[in-house]
């Protein structure tokens, strides 16, 4: 019978990682902000080494999803590319900054990042049935006027909308790394919000934009975690090629499911999630 | 300064597709490798919850590794892989924004590998 313990081991985070690639790509999330509590509460993985395996996880995402993305003109690479200069800084300072901090100190800040993520998911209002998720670009109007921002701005907007509030741009960018290289997440529940609402870029092109941001800014302090030996390639292995078959699958099933029932068993799932991370967080 | 949107060239739409082609098939690429790592690890008895401590990563070995067929140089390379895409995209765009003579998007496409750099730096500086 313990013959079969490794297949059995190989074949769980296979289907863990399959699962959070799933739920991820039908939640528009990343797979992060579900991978490390269950590399940590379920495969009892410390919390840095889960980090460090979400972070490649996290590339494998962004670099796939990025890809359809740019081919159908839908990221605006260069306002992402502005924009990932910055949150590839913060989380080459999250990086370092994670090394000092303990794993209790790690779990709070995760349990936190879980409870804003579970409200937000569960304030958000469907579209009504038959609507698209958002506009398409071309058809969004343009926002902001002629007068500030100059040739950067309009350098950094897009086809049918200009952009506004870069500064914000760039503190969004600087946290969303921080979190990314503190949390093993993507970043984008930061950096959606910060484009879509600050900067006035449409939805689509800000999920778009901010998947291929997700990549470069997980590369900044994943390679920290490699080069300091926390990728455990047996572990990140099965799960990375899990989450890449999760979130290829996610994209073909998403109309024939209920994504409202996805989303209240998702914020239940998260609710559980924040309080067994507060009980690692107080150490019990 | 006109405050029209700027619409992307035919430069730039190829080179978005050439960036969305280098990144699918080095994912593919890169999953493949992972998916030959994992079943030799599972063919040979490794179990990825229960195998000791964490193997370092040595570069000068995954080579090595990858010759004799064992799963350590898969799994490496799958991951290294991963890691190279990002990498690879913010170069060939860079590389892209120079050609087209947009000096400040090729500074930020510097910029940004720069930041790795400092990463990768302060990584082995942290080891040493």
């Amino acid at each position: 019978m313990s013959g079969c313990r490794p297949l059995i081991a190989g074949l769980l985070l296979l289907v863990g990682g399959a699962a959070a690639g799933l739920f991820g790509s039908l939640l528009g999330l990343g797979g992060g902000i579900l991978l490390v509590p269950l590399m940590t509460l379920v495969f009892g993985l410390p919390l840095r080494e889960a980090v460090a395996i979400s972070l490649v996880s996290v590339v494998v995402t962004s670099s796939a999803s990025a890809a359809v993305y740019l081919e159908r003109h839908v990221a605006n690479l260069r306002l992402g590319m502005t924009l990932e200069l910055f949150s590839a800084a913060g989380a080459l300072v999250g990086g370092l900054v994670a090394f000092v901090l303990s794993d209790r100190l790690l779990a709070g800040l995760f349990a936190a990042l879980i409870t804003w993520v579970a409200i937000s998911m569960a304030r958000r209002k469907d579209p009504p049935k038959g609507a698209p998720a958002s506009p398409a670009p071309a058809a969004m109007p343009a926002t902001g006027t002629v007068t500030a921002g100059g040739a950067l701005v309009d350098s950094l907007s897009g086809d049918g909308y200009r952009i506004h509030g870069l500064g914000i741009g760039v503190g969004g960018s600087v946290v969303a790394g921080l979190a990314s290289a503190l949390l093993g997440v993507g970043g984008g529940i930061v950096k959606v919000p910060v484009m879509n609402l600050g900067m006035g870029v449409p939805l689509r092109v800000a999920t778009a934009t901010s998947n291929m941001m997700m990549g470069i800014t997980a590369v900044s302090s994943a390679v920290i975690y490699l080069l300091r030996g926390e990728i455990d390639p047996f572990v990140a292995g099965p799960i990375a090629l899990g989450v890449f078959i999760g979130a290829s699958t996610g994209p073909r099933i998403a109309s024939r499911i209920d994504t409202r029932v996805l989303r209240w068993m998702f914020v239940l799932v998260l609710a559980y999630t924040a309080s067994q991370m507060v009980r690692k967080a107080a150490g019990l | 300064m006109s405050g029209v949107p700027v619409r992307p060239t035919a430069d730039a739409a190829s080179m978005e597709r050439l960036i969305g082609r280098l990144l699918i098939g080095g994912t593919y690429v890169a999953m493949a490798s992972t998916l030959i790592g994992v079943g030799l690890m599972l063919a040979g008895g490794t179990d990825p919850l229960a195998h000791g401590a964490i193997p370092p990563f040595h570069p000068a070995t995954v080579l090595a590794d990858l010759l004799a067929l064992r799963p350590l140089g898969f799994l490496w390379s799958g991951v290294i892989l991963v890691i190279l895409l990002p990498i690879g995209r913010v170069a060939v765009a860079g590389v892209g924004f120079l050609a087209a003579r947009d000096r400040r998007m090729a500074g930020i496409s510097l910029l940004v590998l720069l930041v790795v750099l400092i990463s990768v730096a302060a990584a082995l500086g942290l080891e040493g």
